[in-house]
C-alpha cells in the first residue's frame, strides 16, 4: 500500500467511518462503508482523489448474513491503484442510492443488478427494462438461493443419464452383504 | 506522462427524452441480432429521422449463458474450461485472468517460463483478434477484400494456437499454476514464418484499406470520442488512446513479463474511427514485435507448472481480488471472491464492451447516418458475450 | 482527396496470382496438430474404471457404465467411461485426471453419423475409426491434477532401530497427514479390495476436514483394530489404489494410524457412543486374536453377552505374540483391545479349550460358538535332524521376545524361510545382537513377505541367501552350535506355466555352522481340542475350515473365522471374518430381525 493511499485511507476512516480495510494486492485495497455514506464518499474519491475511473459495480450475495455486498471498484490513473468500496445492504430490502449521475455507464450496472439480484436503485434510468433476461419471471437468478439445476429440470425436463459410481457398483457386485452396516 | 481527463460538470449523462413515435415522423429499425454488420449477437434498436439516427438503444442477452452463475457451482479446475467461452474472439484473456486470480488468492506463483509462455499466448491472441477486427472494420465500410485476407490470415495464427495449445479457439491452456504443456518442437520457426507473413500482409492492408479514399472518407470524423468523455464513460484501451489518453495496463501496471519487453504506448489524437483504426493497425504490428521478443527472450527450459494441491479438494481461503490485463479493447478484468470452500463465491467479469457497446455506443450513434452505424460499432471493437457473460 | 488514395486500392490485383489460403478437402487432408484435442481414445484394458474422468467432467459428458468384458474386482471396477459428444467440450480434463494413463485424445476431429445415439460411445470398447491414431493430446508428464508422490514417512534409521524394540515408523504429524489425505481421489476402489471393506475415502476425508472423531467412528464401523491395522495391515487397498498407477498409492495404512494417534483412548467411549441393548443371548469365542475379538466387538454391539477363551496369558493372538514390538507396540494393540473389553466383553485368559474346558460344554452352555484359533503350529522342514535342540521355531522366538523371555539364539543364526515370520524373526534376532543369515529356496521376488519388510531386514544388515535349499541338520563339535547342510538351487521354468521351481544342485552343497537355526517356513493349525466326531462334522480340509456364506459350518451353532478359516491369513481378513460371523450369528439367533433370512443359515 503506497503512502498516498494509506494517508487517504486514514482520512476516510476519520470522515466516513470506513471499516474492514484490507490490502488485497499492492494495487488494490478494499474497505466497507455504510449505505448512507457511500455516494458522498464515492463522489469525493472521484472529484478530489483522482479515482476517476469506475471499473465496475457488482454484488456478492452473502445470503447467510442476509446482506448483499455491493462493490464499487474505482481506479486512480495517477497512482495506478484501485479502491474497492463495499457497501452492505439488507437483502430483504435491497435498495441503494443510484450513482448514475457520477458515471455514464453506471446505470447499466445498476440495471443489471436489478435484474440479476433484484436490487432497486431509485431514479436510475431504464432500471426496469429487461437487460439480459427477456421475459424472465422467476427469482433474480444470481441470488444464491436460485437453483439452476432445479430450474432446468422443471422447465426443460432435464433427465440425467445413468452412471455408476465405482464404489457403490463394486459393493453391489462383489460384497453386497458386507462392509459397514447401516446404522 | 499519463494524461488526466477528470470529470467535467458540463457532461450530461441523462437519457434522451422519449421519441414521439405516434407523430409518424420517425422509423424504428432493428439492427441485429442477426446482421452481418453486428459484432456478434447483439442488436441496436435505432430510431431514425430520415436516415439520421436520433436514438439508439443496445440490446444484449441473445448469448447469455450465465457463466458467472455456473462457475459458482463448479470447482476451481472445472471453471478453467468454462472461462474461455466468455469472449469468443479473445478467450486467452479469460484463461489468464482466471488463473492469475486463483494464484493470487491461493498464494501460488506460476514459474517463470510459464509466465513467458502466457505473455506470448496473450500477444498471439491480441494479434488474432486485431486481424479479425481489421477485416470487420473494412467490411463494415463495404470493402470486402481486406476481410478475406485478414480473416484468412488469422487462421494461420490459429494454426499456431492449435499447435501450441491443442485448440484453435478455446485453448484451455493457461491452467491455474502455469501452462498445460511445453511449446512444440520447432515452434519458433513456424512463429517466425507466420509473423513475417503477417508483417507483409499488414503493409498490404495499409495500402489498400488505410490509404483507400473510400475508407478515409467514411471513417474520418465518425464517432469522435473527446478526451473529456474517457473517464466519465469508462472508456479504455484503443478507444481512449486514440483520443490522446496514454494508458496501457501492460506498461502502467505491468503483469506477467511485460516489464521485460520493449514497447511504447501507442496513442493518437484524431479521436475518430479512422484514428482508432490506424492505432489498431500499429498495435497489431506491436503484437508481432512482442511475439518475436517473447520467442527470443524466454528461458529455453524450466518448470511449467507450480506445485498444485489435488484439484478435487482444492479449497481457497476467504479472499477477494481484482486482476486485469490489457486486451485488444482495453482493461479486461476478473473480480473474484473466495470463501474458503471448494467453490468460488463470486466471479465478476469486466469486459470493455460493457461500456463501449452500451453507454458509449448509444451516445455516439446519435446524429450519425444509418449507413455508418455498422462501421461505428466495429470501430468501438465490442464483443457482446463479455457484456452478458 | 489525393490521387494516391484513389490509386492505392488497386494494389489488390497484385495478390490475384498468389496461392489461395483454402485447402482443397477432400483432395488434401488437413490433420489436427500433434497435440490437438480431438476424439477420445481409451485403452480399455489399461483403464481400471476408477471414475475420475466422470468426477472431473464439468459437462456431465462422461458416464461410467458396466462393460461385460471387464468383470471387475482386484483393482478394476468393471466400469468404463462412456462419452456423450452432445455434451463434451474436449477440454481434456478427463485426460489430465486419468489415474491409469489409459485415456487420451486423438487429433482426429471429423466424424459424421446419421444416428444421434452413435455419439454416445464407450471409448476403447466400441470400434471407432480413429482408435489407432497415435497423435493428439496427452497429459504432459510434469503436469498433475493431484500430487503423485507420497508424503514421506519418517522412520528410525536402521542403526537406531536395531538398538531396541522401539517402533520404527514415527507416524505422520497433522500437517503431513493432511497433505497425504489431500492426494486421495475418492474413487473408492480400495473399499472393494479391503477384506473388511473399510470406508477408506470417508475416513481420509475426515483427516482433510480435521474431524478425527468422525474418522474414528468411520473406522469402527468395519474394524475394531484401527491402531493395529494402521501399523501392520497387509494393505491390499494400497495395491489397488489408482493413484499408485502413475505415482505412489495413498498411504492408507499410515493415515488410519494417524487418526488413532490423534484420538485419546479415554475419548473413545464418548466418540463411538456404543449404546448396548442387552438381548439376553450368550456367545462363546475361542481365541482372542483379531478374528475372535472382532466377532466379540460386533456381537457385543448387538447386545450379546460374549466370553472369549484364550489359551495365552494375554489377549491379541498373533498380533501380540507374532508381531514384534518395533512394528506393533503393545500400547497400540492394547488401545484397540481395551476399548473392546470396555464394552463388557469378557476375556478368559490362560483357558485352553479341550484342556481346561471341553468344547462340548461350550456348545451346551452358549447359544453360539465362534472358533478362531489361528495357526499356531510351525510347519516342518521335512529334513533330517530337524529335531535338533538348536533348531528353534520362528514363532517361538517371536513369542519369547514379545513376552520378554530370552529365546537363547546365540550370536550367529540362520533363518529359514521368506515370509513375514522369517523377516520378523530375523530382525528380532538382530535386535538381540545376533548376525543373521536368511536362507530362502527361491528368489527375493518370490518371497511372500511384504516388500518393505524385506527391505528393512536388508537395511538392518540381515544377509539374504536366495536359492538355498536346506538338506540336513547335523551336530556341531560344540554342542551349543549346529551345522546346516544346504545346496544351491537353480530356478527351472514350469512347462505348465506355473511359477518357476527351485531344483537342488547336488554338486553345489555347503555346510555352515550357526549358534541356532530358526525355522520359519509357515504354520498350521492345531485342532486337537475338537473331538474326532466334531472335526468330521466341520468339514476340515488340510487343517482349515471351509465356512459358508456367513462363516457358518455344518455343525449348528458353530461359526468359524480367522487364519484357520481363510486362505489369506492376515489380520484384516480375520477381522472381517469376525465381523461377518457376528452378522451370521445374529441372523441365526435372531432371525426375526431379518425379513429375508438366508436359508443357508437356518
Amino acid at each position: 500500500m503506497g503512502n498516498l493511499t494509506s494517508a487517504l485511507l486514514e482520512r476516510l476512516e476519520r470522515d466516513f467511518d470506513i471499516t474492514d480495510i484490507t490490502e488485497r494486492h499492492e494495487r488494490l485495497t478494499t474497505f466497507k462503508v455504510t449505505r448512507d455514506h457511500a455516494e458522498t464518499l464515492i463522489r469525493e474519491l472521484r472529484d478530489r482523489e483522482k479515482y476517476t475511473h469506475l471499473n465496475f459495480i457488482t454484488c456478492i450475495d452473502y445470503i447467510e448474513d442476509g446482506v448483499f455486498s455491493l462493490v464499487y471498484m474505482l481506479q486512480n490513473y495517477v497512482t495506478h491503484t484501485m479502491l474497492g468500496v463495499h457497501v452492505d445492504i439488507d437483502r430483504d430490502k435491497a435498495e441503494m442510492t443510484s450513482i448514475h449521475t457520477l458515471w455514464a455507464q453506471a446505470w447499466t450496472y445498476q440495471r443489471e443488478l436489478r435484474e440479476m439480484y433484484g436490487i432497486n436503485f431509485p431514479g436510475s434510468p431504464r432500471l426496469h427494462e429487461d437487460f439480459m433476461l427477456e421475459g424472465w419471471d422467476d427469482m433474480p437468478p444470481m441470488r444464491r438461493d436460485f437453483d439452476t439445476a432445479a430450474y432446468s429440470t422443471e422447465h426443460f425436463g432435464h433427465v440425467d443419464r445413468e452412471s455408476e459410481e465405482p464404489r457403490q457398483y463394486m459393493k453391489v457386485q462383489f460384497y453386497p452383504n458386507r462392509g459397514g452396516d447401516e446404522e | 506522462m499519463t494524461q488526466l481527463t477528470g470529470h467535467s460538470a458540463s457532461l450530461d449523462f441523462s437519457q434522451p427524452e422519449p421519441v414521439d413515435m405516434s407523430s409518424g415522423k420517425y422509423v424504428k429499425l432493428w439492427q441485429g441480432p442477426q446482421h452481418p454488420g453486428i459484432t456478434g449477437n447483439m442488436s441496436l434498436e435505432l430510431t431514425l429521422d430520415g436516415d439520421e439516427i436520433i436514438e439508439c438503444k443496445t440490446h444484449v442477452g441473445y448469448l447469455h449463458r450465465a457463466f458467472e452463475k455456473l462457475m459458482e457451482g463448479r470447482n476451481y479446475i472445472q471453471n478453467f474450461t468454462v472461462v474461455c467461452r466468455i469472449a469468443v474472439p479473445e478467450p486467452a484473456f479469460n484463461e489468464y485472468l482466471y488463473a492469475e486470480g486463483l494464484e493470487q488468492l491461493s498464494g501460488i506463483e506460476a514459474p517463470e517460463r510459464a509466465q513467458w509462455i502466457r505473455t506470448l499466448n496473450l500477444e498471439m491472441m491480441r494479434l488474432a483478434s486485431f486481424m479479425m477486427w481489421i477485416g470487420g472494420q473494412s467490411g463494415a465500410f463495404g470493402l470486402y477484400t481486406v476481410p478475406n485476407w485478414t480473416i484468412a490470415y488469422r487462421d494461420y495464427v490459429l494454426d499456431l494456437f492449435e499447435e501450441m495449445t491443442g485448440g484453435r479457439i478455446y485453448h484451455m491452456y493457461m491452467v491455474p499454476g502455469g501452462v498445460r504443456f511445453d511449446l512444440p518442437k520447432d515452434f519458433d520457426k513456424r512463429v517466425k514464418e507466420v509473423m513475417d507473413g503477417a508483417e507483409k500482409l499488414l503493409d498490404q492492408v495499409e495500402r489498400v484499406m488505410y490509404n483507400n479514399v473510400v475508407f478515409k472518407a467514411r471513417s474520418k470524423g465518425l464517432g469522435i470520442i473527446t478526451p473529456e468523455m474517457v473517464d466519465p464513460y469508462g472508456i479504455v484501451g484503443p478507444n481512449a488512446r486514440a483520443s490522446g489518453i496514454k494508458r496501457d495496463l501492460r506498461k502502467d501496471e505491468p503483469y506477467l513479463v511485460y516489464d521485460q519487453l520493449d514497447f511504447d504506448i501507442i496513442s493518437g489524437t484524431g479521436a475518430d474511427a479512422y484514428e482508432r483504426a490506424y492505432l489498431r493497425l500499429q498495435e497489431t504490428r506491436q503484437c508481432i514485435s512482442l511475439i518475436r521478443q517473447c520467442m527470443d527472450r524466454m528461458p529455453r527450459s524450466g518448470p511449467l507448472q507450480a506445485e498444485m494441491p489435488n484439484v478435487l479438494h482444492w479449497k481457497i481461503p476467504p479472499g477477494e481480488t481484482y486482476v486485469k490485463a490489457e486486451c485488444t479493447r482495453g482493461e479486461y478484468g476478473y473480480f473474484m471472491v473466495t470463501d474458503g470452500t471448494e467453490y468460488i463465491r463470486r466471479v465478476f467479469v469486466r469486459g470493455p464492451s460493457y461500456t463501449h457497446a452500451i453507454a458509449v455506443m448509444e451516445k455516439l450513434a446519435v446524429g450519425t447516418n444509418i449507413a455508418d452505424i455498422a462501421g461505428l460499432m466495429v470501430s468501438l471493437h465490442t464483443y457482446p458475450p463479455e457484456i452478458e457473460r | 482527396m489525393n490521387l494516391k488514395d484513389l490509386l492505392s486500392p488497386f494494389y489488390v490485383w497484385q495478390r490475384a496470382f498468389e496461392k489461395p489460403y483454402t485447402s482443397m478437402r477432400p483432395i488434401e487432408e488437413r490433420p489436427g496438430s500433434p497435440s490437438y484435442r480431438g476424439f477420445h481414445i481409451n485403452v480399455a484394458d489399461t483403464c481400471v474404471g476408477c471414475g475420475c474422468c466422470h468426477t472431473i467432467c464439468q459437462n456431465d459428458a462422461i458416464d461410467m457404465v458396466p462393460v461385460e468384458k471387464y468383470s471387475g474386482n482386484k483393482g478394476d471396477s468393471g466400469l468404463r467411461p462412456r462419452f456423450d459428444y452432445g455434451r463434451c467440450c474436449w477440454c481434456a480434463l478427463c485426460v489430465d485426471m486419468c489415474t491409469a494413463g489409459s485415456l487420451r485424445l486423438s487429433n482426429e476431429y471429423i466424424w459424421t453419423s446419421r444416428e444421434p445415439a452413435d455419439f454416445m460411445f464407450v471409448a476403447g470398447v466400441e470400434e471407432k475409426h480413429w482408435q489407432d491414431n497415435e497423435l493428439g493430446y496427452r497429459r504432459e508428464k510434469s503436469y498433475h491434477l493431484y500430487p503423485p508422490r507420497r508424503i514421506e514417512m519418517e522412520m528410525l534409521s536402521p542403526d537406531e532401530s536395531i538398538e531396541g524394540f522401539d517402533e520404527v515408523v514415527k507416524g505422520y504429524d497433522v500437517e503431513q497427514a493432511k497433505k497425504e489425505a489431500d492426494r486421495c481421489i475418492e474413487c473408492g476402489m480400495c473399499v472393494a479390495t479391503c477384506p473388511a471393506h473399510m470406508d477408506v475415502p470417508d475416513y481420509i476425508k475426515s483427516i482433510r476436514d480435521g474431524d478425527y472423531d468422525e474418522g474414528l467412528r468411520l473406522m469402527y464401523r468395519t474394524n475394531p483394530f484401527p491402531a493395529t491395522c494402521g501399523r501392520i495391515c497387509t494393505r491390499r487397498c494400497e495395491s489397488v489404489c489408482p493413484v499408485g498407477l502413475q505415482g505412489d498409492s495413498i498411504a492408507i495404512r499410515w493415515l488410519k494410524r494417524h487418526i488413532v494417534d490423534q484420538v485419546d483412548a479415554k475419548d473413545y467411549a464418548r466418540i463411538l457412543n456404543d449404546n448396548i441393548e442387552e438381548n439376553g443371548k450368550q456367545v462363546a469365542v475361542i481365541g482372542a486374536g483379531p478374528g475372535g475379538l472382532s466377532a466379540a466387538y460386533y456381537l457385543r454391539k448387538k447386545g450379546y453377552e460374549v466370553s472369549v477363551y484364550e489359551a495365552q496369558d494375554k489377549a491379541g493372538g498373533m498380533l501380540r505374540y507374532g508381531v514384534p514390538g518395533y512394528r506393533l507396540p503393545d500400547s497400540g494393540l492394547d488401545k484397540d483391545i481395551n476399548y473392546i473389553v470396555s464394552l463388557g466383553v469378557e476375556i478368559r485368559n490362560n483357558t485352553r479349550i479341550g484342556t481346561d474346558i471341553s468344547f462340548e460344554s461350550l456348545l451346551n452352555d452358549y447359544d453360539a460358538v465362534f472358533l478362531s484359533t489361528g495357526l499356531s503350529v510351525p510347519s516342518s522342514m521335512r529334513i533330517n535332524g530337524e529335531d535338533h535342540p538348536r533348531v528353534l521355531s520362528g514363532l517361538q522366538v517371536l513369542a519369547d521376545a514379545a513376552s520378554g523371555r530370552d529365546p537363547g539364539i546365540g550370536n550367529k543364526v540362520a533363518v529359514i524361510g521368506g515370509g513375514n515370520v522369517a523377516m520378523d524373526a530375523s530382525r528380532v534376532s538382530r535386535r538381540l545382537g545376533a548376525d543373521v543369515t536368511i536362507l530362502y529356496r527361491r528368489r527375493i521376488s518370490d518371497m511372500p513377505a511384504d516388500i518393505e519388510e524385506i527391505h528393512e531386514a536388508q537395511e538392518e544388515a540381515c544377509t539374504i541367501v536366495t536359492q538355498a535349499i536346506p538338506v540336513e541338520i547335523m551336530d556341531a563339535p560344540d554342542e551349543k552350535q549346529v551345522i546346516i547342510k544346504w545346496g544351491e538351487a537353480e530356478m527351472v521354468q514350469d512347462p505348465k506355466g506355473g511359477r518357476p521351481r527351485p531344483v537342488l544342485q547336488e554338486d553345489r552343497m555347503h555346510e555352515d555352522t550357526y549358534d541356532c537355526i530358526i525355522s520359519a517356513i509357515g504354520q498350521g493349525s492345531n485342532l486337537d481340542y475338537l473331538s474326532k466326531e466334531v472335526q468330521e462334522q466341520l468339514a476340515i480340509e488340510w487343517g482349515r475350515f471351509t465356512p459358508g456364506e456367513y462363516q457358518h459350518t455344518s455343525l449348528e451353532k458353530v461359526f468359524v473365522g480367522g487364519d484357520v478359516a481363510n486362505r489369506t491369513a492376515d489380520a484384516i481378513s480375520a477381522i472381517e471374518d469376525g465381523h461377518h460371523a457376528a452378522r451370521g450369528i445374529d441372523r441365526f439367533l435372531r432371525p426375526e430381525m431379518y425379513t429375508e433370512l438366508d436359508q443357508e443359515i437356518s
